[in-house]
């Protein structure tokens, strides 16, 4: 506390002086040198976007789905069960995820696809969910 | 007209015997003025279950699909034709939809979304 008070003691008995701004390097260059011309040639050329990322597509992009087609929606359905799989698991965007639940749905009641398990024949069929079974 | 397809499920039998049950399906659809376009089997196979009709139990079947122009009214009266005849075990009649078009599907709608939100 005294050393505050003595402190600022000391800084009113100075005689206050107006700060001159120090002349650096920098700033002489840019007061002396003169501006280069804008050369017309210079200017950056208009172009589409070169590293553009791909439109975000689901899998099922471009395919229509159909109830006959049970290879198809076999691959979205669980082999021990028979259950559609989730948004979360098959990765599809809602319009696809809708039309291929319900194309699975027509093609159950009309006798194309069983409904408690998968067929037989479409068990080896790669796997496109990516779900982890229990093993 | 409106379009509909009749995918129609039909007791394994004989080729004569399929051949005079889809002739019967088609001289019915005639006689009531639809116009058939086409006429597609998609083979003979196993049912994915078994299914119970006319007092039997069915463990293989033919299926056949049948296109179509008829108008709405004669499609009651179809389905209750084709529910009454013997040798068929599961009909189903559905309405063609006018095909969407396909360039809104997930990329363009991306790319639609970006543009308005850039804009």
């Amino acid at each position: 506390m005294f050393a505050l008070s003595f402190s600022r003691l000391l800084l009113q008995a100075l005689p206050k002086q107006p700060v001159t701004p120090r002349a650096t390097a920098q700033c002489i260059r840019s007061l002396t040198s003169q501006q280069e011309p804008l050369k017309k040639g210079d200017m950056p050329i208009k172009m589409e976007n070169p590293y553009k990322t791909p439109p975000k597509t689901c899998i099922l992009c471009n395919i229509t789905v159909d109830f006959k087609n049970v290879q198809l929606l076999s691959q979205f359905i669980s082999p021990h069960t028979g259950r559609i799989y989730g948004r979360h698991i098959t990765g599809l965007c809602g319009r696809k995820q809708k039309e291929v639940s319900k194309a699975i749905k027509k093609a159950r009641s009309m006798g194309f696809m069983s409904v408690t398990l998968k067929d037989p024949q479409f068990i080896k069929d790669p796997d496109i969910c990516g779900i982890k079974h229990f093993e | 007209m409106p379009r509909y397809e009749l995918c129609v499920i039909l007791k394994a039998m004989q080729r004569p015997e399929t051949a005079a049950v889809l002739r019967r399906t088609v001289e019915t659809l005639l006689e009531r003025g639809a116009v058939v376009r086409s006429l597609e089997s998609l083979g003979e196979r196993r049912l994915p279950y078994k299914i119970s009709k006319h007092d039997s139990r069915h463990t293989h079947g033919g299926y056949f699909s049948v296109d179509f122009r008829a108008s709405p009214k004669i499609v009651s009266e179809l389905l209750d034709h084709l529910e009454r005849d013997i040798d068929v075990l599961r009909p189903t009649l559905l309405k063609k939809d006018p095909e969407l078009s396909q360039t809104h599907c997930c990329g363009a709608q991306a790319e639609e979304a970006k543009s308005a939100a850039s804009r």
